[in-house]
């Protein structure tokens, strides 16, 4: 509802509203129940606004609603593309669950367990997760010849939804980007490497050239390897 | 059906949310000499550029105050057979809608020939608030190309 401009204004929710404890208690609140509810409350708000606009306000909006918004075609998908030793890699984002930092993470090694796949379990969050390595299950090799100028961003990705949760470590997160499928390349055949079985997609994202994993076919193989 | 609600200095006024693009905030326009004062400027809109109106020098001949709440009001103007332009209102406390039935649109017209598209009120908590047909303005307002002005400028 609106109300007349020319009410005057005083702070009645801080008094006998909800953030006041003044008796008797507004009237409005058997109704409103909670003073976001309230008119008055909500023309306060409002009323924030009409305030002289502060310097530069005119110029910086000018210069933002000028640029030309970006369109994506439609088909394009989110992806999450981090780095192991020197191999990049992306899954969609939606079955990203967290991204945490391995300083806060402690990783119990499950002993009489000989998959190298399974790195243990560990604790996120109070629950207890499984840890695996996607570096032994892709086959990527160690780097041997490690460049001095590289620095390591070691992170744990969580992945997966309800029941179903894979905790990895990855060298390097690069972030969320969005892609559409036309810049997708197919795998060459000719590579051959564990890795490629899971490649869904090469693509070429800046300087990198990213592999694009299944997830489905990922989750599947992390199910057995650990059984 | 949505109406979007906005104040020329005290009057509130109200105008459907059909035709509303975007709102944008009070932007740096380019302002055009010999043009009548209620013409604003120009707008650069993500590269397009649009005419921007100042509706309380139309209205009330004061310009509109310089508040975070004065922002500009994008509105498609689509006149039949045609395609159309982005057409940009400058209102003042331009932060309210309410949900109202199309059948409170029908308004009682009120003739005038200097403002055609003013006349019509509806009815809002007991309230009157003028309605502006946004369909009519283009046509009072010489420099816009309207439905009986511009098209045949263009012809010429």
């Amino acid at each position: 509802m609106a109300l007349d401009k020319k009410q005057p204004m005083e702070h009645c929710w801080k008094r006998i509203g909800i953030w006041g404890r003044e008796e008797p208690r507004c009237p409005e609140l058997k109704k409103v129940i909670h003073c976001s509810n309230c008119p008055v409350f909500n023309y306060a708000g409002r009323d924030l606004f009409e305030r002289p606009l502060p310097e530069g306000y005119r110029e910086e909006w000018s210069d933002l609603l000028a640029t030309v918004k970006s369109e994506d075609l439609p088909g394009t998908i989110s992806v999450v593309i981090f780095r192991i030793e020197e191999e990049w890699l992306a899954l969609r984002t939606q079955i990203f669950a967290e991204i945490i930092d391995p300083a806060r993470l402690n990783r119990h090694i499950i002993p009489h367990r000989k998959s190298s796949v399974l790195m243990g379990v560990i604790n996120v969050h109070g629950d207890i997760q499984l840890c695996v390595s996607l570096k032994v299950l892709l086959g990527i090799e160690a780097n041997v010849s490690k460049k001095e100028d590289r620095r390591e961003y070691k992170r744990m990705i969580v992945i997966g939804g309800e029941g179903e949760r894979w905790v990895f470590p990855v060298n390097e997160i690069y972030g969320i980007v969005r892609v559409h499928p036309s810049i997708f390349q197919n795998v060459p055949v000719t590579v051959f490497k564990a890795q490629s079985t899971y490649t869904k997609e090469i693509f070429q994202y800046k300087d990198k050239h990213v592999a694009f994993l299944d997830d489905e076919l990922l989750r599947h193989s992390l199910t057995r390897s650990v059984q | 059906m949505l109406a979007l609600l906005f104040y020329i200095g005290d009057t509130m006024y109200t105008i459907k949310c059909d035709l509303v693009r975007e709102i944008a905030p009070l932007a740096k326009l380019k302002e055009a000499p010999h043009t009548p004062n209620y013409f604003a400027g120009f707008f650069n809109y993500r590269g397009t550029i649009i005419p921007v109106i100042d509706l309380c020098r139309l209205i009330q001949d004061e310009p509109c105050r310089q508040r975070l709440s004065t922002r500009i009001i994008l509105v498609d103007y689509r006149p039949k057979g045609d395609s159309g332009y982005l057409l940009g209102l400058i209102a003042e406390r331009v932060s309210e809608t309410i949900k109202k039935k199309p059948e409170d649109f029908n308004l009682p017209r009120v003739k005038s020939d200097t403002a055609p598209y003013l006349g019509g009120i509806i009815m809002e908590g007991g309230k009157m608030i003028h309605h502006i047909d946004i369909e009519k303005l283009p046509n009072c307002i010489s420099l816009l190309p309207g439905m009986d002005g511009g098209e045949q400028d263009d012809a010429q």
